[in-house]
């Protein structure tokens, strides 16, 4: 037998949960975070349109981060926490 | 020493490469088995207490220790005196401006190009010549596996999980390569024009695409060397990015020699190339990429590097050959190179 140690991070990663899905998007707000590519702006303005006339969505919100090889800066996460759904990302 | 804290687990001796392989934690070659003993003399080495902070993955807010640094170091084969380098490229590749995340999430796949400098690369036997593009030697392969290791293991950077790379390159599996310093004056390392002090090894990390190789065997103009360098610069703005950032170019003897003897400093050479290293959006629309060129825009010029020091000029290579190399960013500006020292902080 041999010792030998984990190389990972993972037990030290800070655990997390998950929030439950929504049942129902109807009359829900729903935010999308575009990394701001080209080819993201057709693609969520569809999404958007399919949001609000096939899922009944009240309102959505469409915001662009400043840098889309990075995360989103702190202020859109704190808009963020009024949305029931989020989507973000789009490869390219 | 401090006592280590990553879990450990027993396990049959011919257990130890399945147990790796099944857990994800290897790139698919064998690995060293990270005993205990193994990892205390890497840090020993390094003088390092094993909870050091040797870098702040800055999103996902981790605090990368020597300790885990020092256990994938041993599992990619590296040896204790080559912990120094491991270490200075992890806090290298952590700070901001290299924007590790975005560099190995990213969809362009670039890998992370480690440039080794001062007394350190002959103290490992790192060679600078033959091939030295493609791991020439133990300890660069090993220092560059280890650097993949800690981005697979510490980060999750593997295929398919944060990695989401389309097509990725060879060097994202090892890229280390240690400069050529004795061949010849008036080039200065790469570490000294980066600010590292004489006698002061180094790590310059780079978010790197794929090398682009050219060839000029047929003169002595050093401006003609570098009017075929800044066609491949060029020709890698218009088909993969046109945006402005570190390129690094790699000049064997054969090539170093006709600069030295026209009197061209490093610095000679990183002017001419930001001078020239110049499109325009126009010209976009002979390499297929009409659609994103408009009256509006068709005369913006773009200039492949946004000042004359953001070029990386490094000597390697074999001593025959008229061949360069031409090392574009992964993105432009959205990653920075960055230079740390093995063994020292220069900027404290």
């Amino acid at each position: 037998m041999v010792t030998v140690l984990d190389p990972s991070f993972g037990e030290d990663a800070d655990a997390f949960d998950l929030p439950d899905r929504p049942v129902s998007l109807v009359g829900a707000t729903v935010g999308i975070i575009s990394n701001g590519k080209a080819n993201t702006r057709p693609f969520f303005a569809h999404l958007a349109r399919l949001l609000r006339e096939e899922w009944g969505v009240a309102e959505v919100v469409l915001r662009t981060k400043s840098n889309y090889s990075a995360p989103a800066e702190r202020s859109l996460i704190d808009e963020a926490a009024h949305w029931a759904v989020m989507f973000a990302g789009v490869g390219d | 020493m401090q006592p280590l804290r990553s879990r450990s687990i027993e396990v049959d001796d011919d257990g130890v490469q399945e147990l790796f392989r099944q857990r994800g934690w290897t790139d698919g070659l064998p690995v060293v088995a990270p005993t205990p003993e193994r990892v205390e003399a890497m840090l020993a080495w390094a003088g390092a207490a094993p909870d050091h902070v040797v870098g702040v993955e800055t999103v996902k807010e981790r605090a990368l220790t020597a300790e885990k640094v020092a256990v994938n170091a041993v599992l990619a084969g590296c040896l204790p005196p080559d912990f120094p380098v491991v270490i200075a490229a992890v806090e290298a590749v952590c700070r901001p401006e290299f924007l590790v995340h975005g560099a190995t999430a990213s969809t362009g796949g670039c890998a992370v190009l480690l440039v080794v400098n001062g007394p350190v690369r002959q103290q490992l036997g790192m060679s600078s010549a033959h091939s030295v593009l493609a791991g020439p030697d133990r300890a660069s392969v090993c220092i560059g596996r280890a650097v993949r290791l800690v981005l697979r293991n510490l980060l999750e950077v593997r295929p398919g999980e944060l990695d989401r790379s389309t097509l990725g390159h060879p060097g994202k599996l090892s890229w280390c390569v240690a400069e050529d310093e004795e061949g010849g004056l008036p080039w200065l390392p790469l570490g000294t024009e980066r600010g590292v002090p004489d006698g002061i090894s180094s790590v310059t990390a780079f978010a790197a695409s794929g090398p682009r190789q050219v060839m000029n065997e047929w003169t002595t103009d050093p401006a003609e060397v570098l009017t075929t360098v800044v066609a491949e610069i060029k020709a890698t703005m218009l088909h993969y990015s046109i945006w402005a950032g570190n390129y690094a170019v790699m000049f064997p003897p054969q090539l170093r020699t006709v600069f030295h003897d026209a009197g061209w400093s490093k610095a000679d050479v990183r002017q001419y190339v930001y001078d020239h290293a110049v499109v325009h959006r126009s010209d976009w629309e002979r390499v297929g990429k009409r659609a994103v060129v408009s009256d509006r825009n068709r005369h913006v010029e773009y200039r492949a590097l946004p000042a004359p020091e953001h070029l990386l000029v490094i000597s390697g290579g074999g001593e025959a050959g008229g061949f360069a190399a031409v090392i574009p960013p992964w993105l432009g500006p959205k990653s920075a190179a960055v230079t740390a020292g093995v063994g020292v902080c220069f900027e404290c």
